[in-house]
């Protein structure tokens, strides 16, 4: 300890130093994180559904798989609407996939989506295309 | 010192670093991108960087649970060992009749390896009734040798004649602990602290056997639950790695500095 640190007041030698400023950036980054945890973890998982031409496709099956242990299973389903845009409520995890499906126009790949928490809310990018509908 | 040109010693102690650093590095690659390490050539800089196996580990088990058992084990640990090694350290410095046997004793005990001891500890934490606790998991290693010479050597190096002066002043032995010794000690403090929360951060053996129920288990019987499991991502078992090692690595960068002048005190006394 130098002659500028004894004459600083005795609550600045005690807070302002990196034992105590590194914690508290540590709990203020965590709690920043948990609150944006908290208000973006409804589970929301939204999406569209186009055709090979790129027309959205009414009516078309879409599937949430969701990982479980090993292996990917189906956690629910739903049809898309005029728009072609679909939306599941309730993902429970941060590791699924989504897929679509309609009778006659085709089927999707299935997507595999990555979230950075569980039940994060998401809006996928690029359309589930249905291709190969023969 | 003039005399030799340094960058031959910075040439080295860069080789020597790089080569303690790469596996670390290698570790930390593989968490972000999961890659085979097996695969040749190997790539150095990670392919496509995510830290999604971070959230497979923080799902695939409680690891917040895991974690605050182990915080809770550590915090206990570092006090005990603060408080008790700076006592035995202070009476090691006094003149009392078989001082010398008592240090060949300390000295001698070092060599028993903690495995021949478990089942001891285990009795006597059974008996205690601290099985399946906090306080249970940190009891063995409440006081260690080492950072009880540590505290020795740092008060070996201060003035005989400043204890003096704290007792003609009326101050009983422990108030010269704590209010003169300790606050001239602080890098041994700062080692003890480092030291004790390593071993107690990465133990495995004793919570192994003193845990009972999955609530309280720690980090490492969490890495080992999770590769029970998990065998077959590398990438989160590296992160898993990462995770468990960050905090131990934190700590010592913040007090690395005190960690070695403990470390060094009382080897050049007079």
């Amino acid at each position: 300890m130098n002659d500028e640190d004894i004459s600083r007041p005795k609550w600045k030698r005690w807070l302002l130093n990196r034992f105590v400023l590194v914690p508290a950036a540590l709990v203020l980054i965590t709690v920043g994180w948990n609150l944006w945890v908290v208000t973006h973890d409804h589970g929301i998982v939204e999406g569209r559904v186009v055709d090979a031409a790129g027309a959205p496709v009414e009516g078309a099956e879409v599937r949430l798989w969701v990982f479980n242990f090993a292996t990917f299973v189906v956690k629910a389903s739903t049809t898309t609407r005029p728009d072609g845009s679909f939306e599941f409520a309730d993902n429970p995890s941060h590791n699924i996939q989504v897929s679509a499906e309609k009778p006659g126009t085709g089927r999707s790949a299935r997507v595999p989506i990555r979230l950075y928490f569980a039940s994060e809310d998401f809006v996928l990018k690029d359309p589930l295309r249905l291709t190969d509908g023969s | 010192m003039g005399k030799y040109p340094r960058w031959p010693i910075h040439l080295a102690l860069l080789a020597a670093s790089f080569v303690m650093l790469v596996p670390f590095y290698w570790v930390l690659k593989t968490s972000i991108s999961g890659e085979n390490i097996f695969a040749y050539p190997p790539s150095i800089i990670p392919r496509d960087p995510n830290p999604f196996y971070y959230v497979d580990v923080w799902y695939a088990i409680p690891f917040a649970r895991f974690f605050l058992n182990s915080v809770v084990v550590s915090v206990i640990t570092i006090v005990a060992n603060v408080v008790l090694n700076a006592m035995a350290g202070y009476s090691l410095t006094q003149r009392f009749l078989g001082k010398s046997a008592v240090l060949m004793l300390f000295l001698s005990c070092m060599m028993i390896p903690f495995q021949t001891t478990i089942i001891p500890a285990y009795l006597i934490t059974g008996k205690l009734g601290l099985l399946d606790s906090y306080l249970g998991l940190a009891l063995p290693m409440f006081s260690t040798i080492i950072c009880i010479f540590v505290f020795k050597a740092s008060f070996d190096a201060i003035p005989r004649s400043l204890i003096d002066a704290a007792r003609i002043d009326g101050l009983s032995d422990w108030n010269i602990i704590w209010k003169v010794m300790m606050p001239l000690a602080k890098s041994a403090m700062a080692t003890n602290v480092i030291l004790s929360f390593i071993w107690s951060w990465n133990n495995f053996m004793w919570p192994l056997i003193a845990t009972r129920s999955a609530d309280m288990q720690t980090l490492p019987l969490g890495l080992a639950r999770f590769l029970s499991y998990q065998e077959d991502s590398t990438g989160a078992l590296y992160a898993f790695c990462i995770m468990v090692l960050a905090p131990g690595i934190l700590l010592f960068l913040l007090a690395q500095r005190e960690f070695v002048q403990g470390l060094t005190s009382g080897a050049a006394k007079g």
